[in-house]
């Protein structure tokens, strides 16, 4: 039972991946991203690791395909429903695919403790949140600090119309995207 | 196996008993506003006007499904669907009595959040796939609307998640009945992060004065513009079954949920909601839409500097002050 459940799940998020690379509208490659992620989320659920799916759904597909959608619509020019993805350099892109793929496949091989047949016990959401707020306390801190610069960052990227500074003394403008794609909680 | 089976009856119930009294919803708004407005509302169709809301949905139905020829078809069929399934969806967690609830997630109220965040993607779909100009508007200001109020929504519903301690819809509201309701007590605390949820709760379902998606009289319809019949149904229901959904959690985490003396819990929780639901209309009727920036100032410069606070405020609370859960 559960393997045909995996199957699909796996199913729909190679298919939808793939689909969000060969769209040729840009805001359909958005929404199928959705469903890459809503997928990941079902095998987070599978896993029994409950939280870690809510927080994909609620972070993911509630905030940055939503934030994904609102920059698309904000900034690319678009005729009626039509808004065109420009696939160029696919050969690129498949080469920083498969690194990544090599990479990501070498780590799972070379990490211990992945045994087939030992019994799994998923973590449960006190454990995450005791993980979290006393073992790596530190860490945790250390991230919000940086997403806070990055807020900040954002904030006086977009502010430009403000007649204090020249332009020349902002900080570099390829700072952006990543800064207001973490802005969301 | 017996999961699927639980779910199914599960489901196919909770969803049939929204829909009736969504149903039953409609016939009592319209009675209320006319009364407001010194009027009669339904009396034709049924004893009281009751079964107006089954003639307007026999007539919805039979009407013709237009699609417009420029439309992005899948998506413009799709939205409707996707619109009633997440709005139906986030009553899996709710319990409506100590027994009555399809799934006790241990992370209830992060499904809460997430499904019902999930809503603003078959609006904005729906927008778009229209391809219409106050359609799209529509779908945008409801992509702006959500991503703003989705902050104090969250920072909300963490206040009785830490008086409780737990993430669980149920476990709040047993902690609540074996305790004190939160909105109750501790009351500085409990009447903010209620009122800060209902305002997002509003604002989520797209209700005045937080309707501005839809705008009337600005959009045509907004996002509905072009929907028609059985489509145009799904879309209006799944707004109903979204805000009397949102009124259900809203008495689970802050009323105390079935929590009450005298009568069995069921009939709390579903007088609870009934309030919560007509106070919806109470304001619908009352108040007047807010503008864009308006909406923005309220989100950002009220809502969420106080919804910090009230999360920092319970924090305190839950460890400075004796008899917290700890």
């Amino acid at each position: 039972m559960n393997h045909i459940g995996f199957f699909i799940i796996a199913a729909s998020a190679l298919v939808s991946a793939i689909l969000v690379v060969r769209s040729q509208n840009l805001i359909r490659a958005v929404l199928w991203l959705g469903v890459t992620l809503l997928s990941t989320a079902a095998f987070y659920a599978m896993l029994e690791s409950s939280f870690l799916a809510g927080v994909q759904v609620l972070v993911y597909v509630g905030g940055v395909v939503t934030l994904m959608i609102f920059g698309v619509m904000i900034t690319r020019r678009h005729e009626g429903i039509l808004v065109h993805a420009e696939n160029h350099g696919s050969m690129k892109g498949f080469a920083v695919a498969g690194s990544l793929f090599a990479v990501v496949a070498f780590a799972i091989r070379a990490t211990d403790g992945l045994d087939r047949e030992r019994p799994f016990t998923p973590l449960t959401t006190k454990d995450l949140g005791r993980e979290l707020l006393q073992t790596h306390v530190l860490a945790f801190e250390v991230v919000s600090f940086l997403l806070l610069a990055a807020i900040i960052g954002a904030i006086v990227i977009a502010r430009k119309r403000d007649p204090v500074e020249k332009p020349a003394a902002l900080p570099a403008p390829h700072a952006t995207p990543s800064a207001t794609k973490e802005a969301h909680p | 196996m017996n999961g699927l089976v639980h779910g199914a009856v599960y489901g196919g119930v909770i969803a049939s008993v929204l829909l009736t009294t969504i149903a039953f919803g409609i016939w009592f708004e319209r009675k209320f506003a006319g009364r407001m407005q010194s009027r009669l509302g339904p009396t034709i169709v049924g004893p009281f006007g009751l079964l107006q809301s089954v003639a307007d949905v026999v007539k919805l139905l039979q009407k013709e499904d237009i699609v417009p020829r420029d439309a992005d078809r899948p998506l413009f069929d799709l939205a409707p669907v996707l619109a009633a399934l997440f709005s139906l969806g986030v009553a899996a967690v709710v319990p409506f009595s100590p027994t009555i609830i399809a799934s006790d997630l241990d992370v209830g109220v992060l499904y809460i959040l997430a499904v019902g965040g999930l809503m603003v993607i078959p609006t904005f779909m729906a927008g778009w796939a229209s391809n219409n100009k106050f359609a799209l508007i529509g779908g945008m200001r409801a992509i702006a609307q959500s991503v703003s109020y989705g902050v104090p929504l969250v920072l909300a519903v963490l206040v009785p998640v830490i008086l409780s301690g737990t993430l669980s819809v149920s476990g709040i509201v047993t902690y609540q009945a074996n305790h004190h309701w939160f909105l109750t007590w501790p009351v500085f605390i409990g009447v903010p992060a209620f009122a800060i949820y209902y305002m997002a709760m509003l604002a989520e379902s797209n209700r005045i004065p937080f309707d501005i998606p839809e705008a009337e009289s600005e959009l045509v319809a907004g996002v509905t513009t072009e929907y028609t019949g059985a489509k145009f149904t799904l879309f209006y229901m799944a707004e109903y079954v979204h805000t009397l959904v949102g009124s259900a959690v809203g008495a689970a985490l802050f009323l105390g949920g079935w929590d009450g003396p005298f009568a069995p819990g069921l009939h709390w929780m579903v007088l609870k909601t009934l309030v919560l639901f007509t106070v919806v209309y109470w304001v619908r009727w009352s108040l007047l839409r807010l503008r864009s920036d308006q909406l923005m100032v309220l989100c950002w410069k009220w809502l969420t500097p106080i919804g910090v606070l009230l999360v920092l405020g319970a924090a305190a609370w839950v460890q400075f002050v004796p008899g917290g859960f700890q």
